[in-house]
């Protein structure tokens, strides 16, 4: 039987998808009796989630220069 | 070929066509991260915000020898990054990706029978629009990356954020697989820490 230290191990592991088919089995098993391991996962895909939602503006002169730069390249 | 993979390949004919509008689309949905990746090898921000203006004019000039043979973020994060190490070379300073980063783990969370001290909690309300002290959840997890070590602030934009293939990251950031998933589980725990201590 897992314990909840071997699930919290291998939770980025579940959310990447690089479990055996052993593992899986038994990590299933464990998170349907314990609570605390489901929150955790829930919280790792939650960390992931506020990483991917991050939104920033990229410098706008960046843009001008590469795009000048390539037009004085060209000539 | 799956419909990303399309889009992709019709981008990549826009680019060589001289399109400014796909340009512009591709321009602002890297540059961000790319700041950041290269922040994480060269010493300032000033020097990677040069690093990322030089990585778009080589995208730029060579995108017609763009073959697909990786993505088209993966090719240009590559590009990024070994203009980065080339710089930084240049300007003395070591890089080398192949470190576990401060050890974060949860050891102390758990009873000798490697069972929860302290159950976690559901996060029932952690949304990225969610205002705790004053700012958005996703802006303190943008502070919170930016203050993650060199090597797990890489494999969590080039990962997480962009999506890149494990092995496009491997490759690019010349890690092993193994080391890849170190960083990155190191990572998400700290983050996870981060937004946990802001949050209770
Ligand atoms: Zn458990």
């Amino acid at each position: 039987m897992m314990s909840c230290k071997e699930v919290a191990d291998r939770a980025s592991a579940v959310i990447d998808g690089e479990l055996s088919g052993w593992e899986m089995v038994q990590m299933r098993l464990h998170l349907a009796m314990c609570r605390g391991c489901r929150h955790f996962l829930g919280q790792i895909r939650a960390v992931d989630q506020l990483a991917s939602s991050v939104t920033e503006l990229p410098p706008e002169a960046l843009r001008e220069e590469a795009l000048s730069k390539l037009r004085a390249d060209k000539k | 070929m799956r419909s990303d993979q399309r889009k992709e390949l019709e981008t990549v004919t826009r680019l060589r066509a001289g399109d400014r509008i796909a340009f512009n689309i591709l321009f602002n949905r890297h540059t961000p991260s790319m700041i950041r990746v290269a922040n994480t090898i060269v010493s300032s921000r000033a020097v990677a915000e040069d690093i990322t203006q030089d990585t778009w004019l080589a995208v730029l000039k060579s995108i017609d020898g763009f073959e697909g043979r990786s993505s088209l973020a993966g090719w240009i994060f590559t590009i990024l990054i070994n203009k980065a190490r080339t710089r930084a070379r240049r300007d003395g300073r070591t890089v080398s990706f192949d470190e576990g980063g401060e050890d974060n783990n949860l050891d102390a969370a758990f009873d000798g029978h490697g069972r929860w001290k302290d159950k976690p909690e559901l996060w029932d309300e952690i949304t990225p629009e969610r205002i705790v002290a004053g700012r958005n959840l996703a802006a303190h997890m943008s502070a919170a990356i930016n203050e993650l070590p060199p090597a797990q602030r890489a494999v969590i934009v080039l990962r997480v954020q962009e999506g890149l293939d494990p092995k496009e990251v491997c490759a690019a950031l010349e890690i092993t697989d193994s080391n890849l998933r170190v960083l990155l589980h190191r990572a998400r725990l700290s983050l996870r820490d981060r937004i946990r201590t802001l949050t209770s």
